[in-house]
């Protein structure tokens, strides 16, 4: 019972949007149709007006095409695929396309001229009347909107900003780009989606276009914002917007010895202080920087601090390595490498540090030899005789 | 009976007697002769060598004694071979040959001790050996002036100073042999086998033995065992600490002597040269094996003839 309820509703949904649609217009006749019955027109252009021409259940018959009402000078032509027609005849329930192309002189006066369009036939009649103005062109109008006008970043980040073009003229434009950066950073349009660099990109009339603007900062930039003005222009019509960088400082380390000696010397087993200086060659304060090493296998590199709080921008602090050669080194040159990382940053050194082996063997050695000498003293002194 | 007096009295004597010997005797320019020659051809082909293929070596006066061209071996295998030969010229007949002359007694009967004749002996010997060295040193340094053209730096010439004293050195090992077999056997002839077997059983087939002997009695669990081994038994003989000590001496990229783990080369920078202490150091123990050797050698000697009967 239920379920036979909802089967006959779901029927009624289905058919009657099919009844709506097979149920023919309620009109009757002839007629001549424009999407835009008054129009302007710059003089010395040809203007083109699509038309149709109706036909609402009315047998066909064939009707005569005339313009009338056109001012001297001016050329009204009925065109139809392509070709000036004189007569149409569209079927019952049925259209014609047609075209009016009118070629209007460069000296035609200004002011409003009213063109009457008529299609005549045996039984009925159409008629149009077409309000065409002479005006002057519209002026070029840009309108420029970036989509997100500030951003954020490091001094090595690029920004890339989005910006719409938009060209409220009648016409196509050629746009120019430029931005106006601070001294040192680099700018480049390019396509939204493309590396191609730009600098002018066309716009249709009415439409609207979207290119990207990249910012490079100079590296060595301090933190701080940095405005960019972009300007597109075409013609006479130009528009600017203003965006902006917010470059946040990027702390850069840098590790060598004390005046820059990038070597030291150590003895096997013995630990041996070196003198590292860390450098913050960045634009903003390296924090909590740790300091570690590696050495070859069975050496001990620590750090005095091992960790240092703060490092100011162009400023350096100055810890001792100290670097344990294992007691198995033989002598010669190693080559120890020791960093310095601060959340993200690292700056990585190689020092070269010559092992001296203990001299405790050398002289171990001259014992032995003094041994000797005693031996023989003491073999003249008991076997010496005459 | 107990001595009178410094045993050292006549020393001088004895000294300048043999030394004088040594120096007009027809042996000693015979052998200095086939030393020049042999050490002037070697240096020679090395010059060659060096002048054909050496590049840029920071140690180019060095290779004047290092570098070998066929079918010349270079100037310190030469005197590797050599030196012993001389040495052993010099002192076979140190004491057996006066004995065999009867005038040892005659000797002795003068204010002269013992010791200053065993002494004076050596000494003479020695300086005979270190003199003829030194004149080769110069000559090689002179050759190598006028060939390569380039002059010597201050490391080169303390190192090729310091192999000059080793070579003098490993030269007293051979003498104060040759001297304590003068005193054991009576007849030159075999004191003079008997040396020169010992130093060609040394010189050639004890480092060819040494490896099989250390893997017969050594354990071979660890490799490295027997290999270490090997070379302490090597190092018995003079001439391999000889060309040890070289090694070191006169490639001053040699880091180590003996063998090495691999985990103790991780890190390390080949090829860079070592400082001339460092290099020392490596060679010292070898050094002071040549230096004790010659002491305990002619102690041994000297021990023994002092206890000896002397008639005349």
């Amino acid at each position: 019972m239920r379920s036979a309820l909802i089967a006959a509703l779901s029927w009624l949904a289905l058919v009657a949007p099919a009844v709506a649609q097979d149920k023919a217009p309620d009109v009757k006749g002839l007629f001549l149709l424009t999407d835009y019955p008054a129009v302007s027109v710059r003089p010395g252009n040809t203007a083109t007006i699509n038309l149709k021409l109706q036909n609402y259940a009315l047998p066909p018959e064939r009707l005569t095409l005339s313009v009338s009402g056109v001012p001297s000078g001016w050329t009204a032509t009925l065109m139809g695929g392509g070709q000036p027609v004189a007569a149409a005849m569209p079927a019952t329930n049925a259209n014609v396309p047609l075209e009016l192309r009118l070629d209007v002189p460069k000296d035609a006066p200004m002011g409003t001229q009213t063109l009457t369009l008529e299609a005549k036939g045996p039984s009925a009649t159409a008629t149009l009347p077409l309000n065409v103005t002479l005006a002057k062109e519209l002026p070029a109008k840009l309108t420029l909107t970036p989509l997100l006008p500030e951003l954020r970043g490091s001094s090595r980040s690029s920004f890339e900003y989005q910006l719409g073009i938009k060209n409220d003229s009648g016409k196509k434009l050629l746009v120019s780009l430029a931005a106006q950066a601070p001294q040192n950073f680099d700018t480049t349009f390019t396509e939204q989606y493309g590396s191609q660099e730009l600098t002018a990109v066309p716009v249709d009339a009415g439409q609207s276009k979207d290119v990207k603007l990249k910012v490079t900062p100079p590296t060595t930039v301090g933190a701080g914002k940095y405005p960019v003005t972009v300007r597109v222009a075409a013609e006479d019509a130009t528009a600017t917007a203003q965006v902006a960088l917010e470059i946040t400082g990027q702390p850069k380390l840098d590790i060598s010895g004390r005046e820059g000696l990038l070597s030291a010397r150590a003895t096997a087993g013995v630990e041996t202080s070196i003198p590292i200086i860390v450098t913050n060659t960045g634009t903003a304060p390296a924090e909590n920087v740790e300091l570690s090493g590696s050495g070859p296998s069975g050496w001990k590199v620590t750090f005095e601090p091992k960790t240092i709080d703060r490092i100011a921008p162009r400023a350096n602090r100055e810890v001792q390595a100290l670097v344990t050669p294992t007691e198995k080194a033989i002598a010669g040159d190693y080559v120890t490498s020791m960093s310095a990382s601060a959340r993200g940053e690292s700056a990585n050194q190689t020092f070269r540090i010559a092992v001296a082996t203990s001299t405790l063997w050398g002289i171990a050695g001259v014992g032995i030899i003094g041994i000797a000498l005693l031996i023989m003293v003491g073999a003249v002194a008991w076997f010496g005789r005459r | 009976m107990r001595r009178e007096g410094s045993p050292w009295r006549g020393l001088s004597v004895v000294f300048v007697k043999e030394l004088s010997d040594h120096l007009t005797s027809a042996r000693m320019l015979v052998l200095g002769a086939l030393v020049v020659l042999t050490a002037g051809a070697a240096v020679y082909a090395a010059i060659q060598q060096i002048k054909d293929v050496s590049a840029e070596d920071p140690f180019l006066f060095l290779r004047l004694f290092t570098v070998s061209r066929e079918p010349l071996p270079s100037f310190v295998s030469f005197l590797a071979f050599l030196v012993p030969l001389m040495a052993i010229g010099l002192g076979f007949d140190a004491i057996n040959g006066e004995h065999n002359r009867r005038t040892l007694s005659r000797i002795l009967s003068q204010p002269i001790y013992r010791d200053a004749l065993l002494f004076g002996k050596f000494l003479a010997g020695l300086s005979t050996l270190a003199i003829s060295m030194i004149a080769l040193w110069l000559l090689v340094i002179g050759i190598g002036l006028w060939a390569i053209g380039v002059p010597p730096q201050a490391e080169e010439m303390s190192r090729s100073f310091i192999f000059l004293l080793v070579t003098i050195a490993y030269g007293g090992v051979w003498l104060a042999l040759a001297i304590l077999f003068s005193i054991v056997f009576r007849s030159a002839a075999t004191a003079a086998l008997v040396t020169l077997g010992l130093w060609l059983f040394l010189t050639v087939i004890w480092p060819a033995l040494a490896p099989g002997i250390a893997q017969l009695v050594l354990p071979a669990d660890d490799p490295a065992v027997p290999l270490i081994g090997a070379q302490v038994l090597a190092r018995f003989s003079p001439s391999t600490l000889f060309g040890e000590t070289v090694l070191a001496l006169l490639n001053p990229s040699t880091r180590t002597l003996g063998p090495i783990y691999l985990s103790q080369m991780q890190g390390a920078v080949m090829g860079a040269p070592l400082p001339l202490t460092e290099s020392v150091m490596i060679a010292w123990p070898q050094i002071v094996g040549l230096v004790a050797g010659t002491i305990v050698l002619f102690v041994i000697g000297y021990v023994i003839f002092q206890r000896q009967e002397v008639r005349a």
